[in-house]
């Protein structure tokens, strides 16, 4: 347990080692957040947007006035955690496959469950929407926040098996020779 | 290779500070987002008439039971679906709805109707349904205090879930607006909810038909040229003056 706990504190450390790792989780933080919340209405996203892509900075804020609202502080807590988590995962990912990029399908094994733990996001926002059950998040328990919990923790379950991906990790042996 | 546990720890501590910082912050925003004063809400008797019809429009629309707001003969129609729980529809009445009552609606060349899109929950049933009440009442001798009841309860619009739409808090909140009694109000509700219930339930699966999947929605209808847009959601003003503007000129 301490182990997991030890690799998730260091994957969250990983992103600050270098101020360009800083910067790339940040940005990917920002456009997981803008995405989640865009698509908390998609229809209204895609006509603003479409109109004029200036409306972006209004169409997040808007969006987040009105996530508030619906979902409580609770709802909007998991979606910055969601967002912040990902930037992490996504970071240490592409970390991790630089180191064991060279190995082919090891580098890719590392990386794609982090995309796919990152995908899951938008299962948890906007898909719903996209395929047309708007409203459905509402009907959902606790207004989908179980669902948007269930893929946190799917992100950190990820990460606390990666931890620094500068690291190999040793697993203790078990059992008899 | 290994960084030091200090530094790592500390990275981590750094990390987690500046997330709930950051969380913190976002969260913060949403709230006085979401708590906006509405203190630009169309809540005044003065302006353009309110009024019923019976007619099902070239659209497609029957405005039995639908209070509309501007002229009876105003070229475009807008169709506003709502629900009394939507913070995105009391956006809409406190920031744009005003300037689209200005210079559009007041001056005679768009007319609004009011179509109820209870989908957020009971309470939301439960206020559209009152709705009906509301407007059955007042129809006759007073259809402004319609708009007056409709403006004061996106006033005092709570967070979903709150309780702040239960029939008792809603009958409170009546019983504060000037020319409605929340007498008359319930007991319309305990006598005629099944029939109003199925009445706004044909209309929300008209709305559906229509792809209306959310709130605040709008159909523009020019009857003159049987052409049509449509907007969803809070959008600046803008984008509604150019929409009217499309379907005016289609």
């Amino acid at each position: 347990m301490n182990d997991h706990v030890s690799r998730l504190l260091a994957a969250f450390a990983y992103p600050l080692s270098t101020g360009r790792r800083t910067f790339a989780a940040g940005l990917v933080a920002v456009g997981t957040y803008c995405l989640l919340t865009l698509s908390t209405f998609p229809t209204y996203s895609m006509q603003l947007l479409g109109a004029d892509i200036g409306y972006l900075d209004e169409a997040v804020v808007a969006l987040t006035g009105n996530m508030y609202r619906t979902t409580g502080a609770l709802g909007l807590s998991l979606v910055v955690a969601y967002a912040v988590t990902t930037g992490v995962a996504l970071t240490a990912a592409f970390g991790r496959a630089r180191v064991a990029g060279r190995t082919g399908a090891r580098g890719l094994s590392s990386v794609v469950p982090g995309l796919l733990a990152s995908g899951c996001a938008s299962c948890g926002a906007g898909v719903l929407g996209l395929l047309g059950f708007a409203g459905a998040l509402a009907t959902l328990p606790f207004q989908g926040n179980l669902l948007r919990l269930a893929g946190l923790c799917l992100l950190l379950v990820y990460l606390s098996r990666l931890g620094d991906p500068r690291q190999c990790a040793v697993t203790p042996r078990t059992g008899t020779e | 290779m290994n960084q030091p546990d200090s530094v790592s720890t500390r990275r981590a501590v750094l990390a987690s500070v500046g997330t709930f910082a950051a969380g913190g912050g976002v969260v913060y925003a949403g709230s006085q987002l979401g708590s906006e004063s509405p203190s630009q809400s169309s809540s005044s008797s003065d302006g353009p008439s309110v009024h019923r019809s019976s007619e099902t429009t070239g659209f497609g629309i029957d405005l039995t039971g639908h209070p509309i707001l501007g002229s009876a003969d105003a070229t475009l129609d807008m169709y506003y679906w709502s629900d009394y729980q939507c913070p995105f529809c009391r956006r809409f009445e406190a920031e744009t709805l005003p300037k689209l009552i200005e210079n559009h609606i007041g001056t005679g060349t768009v007319r609004l109707v009011y179509i109820q899109y209870p989908y957020l929950g009971q309470g939301s049933l439960t206020a559209a349904v009152m709705d009906r009440c509301v407007w059955r009442q007042v129809r006759d001798d007073a259809p402004e205090r319609y708009r007056d009841w409709h403006s004061t309860l996106f006033d005092e619009q709570g967070e979903k879930g709150s309780g702040w739409a239960s029939r008792d808090s809603l009958l409170a909140i009546t019983g504060g607006v000037d020319g409605v009694n929340a007498d008359a109000v319930d007991s319309c509700m305990q006598n005629n909810r099944g029939e109003i219930e199925s009445s706004i339930a044909t209309d929300v699966d008209r709305a559906r038909e229509l792809g209306i999947q959310g709130s605040p929605a709008f159909i523009f209808y020019n009857r003159d040229t049987d052409s049509d847009g449509r907007l969803i959601g809070a959008q600046p003003y803008e984008q509604f003056d150019a929409k009217i503007a499309d379907v005016r000129n289609a």
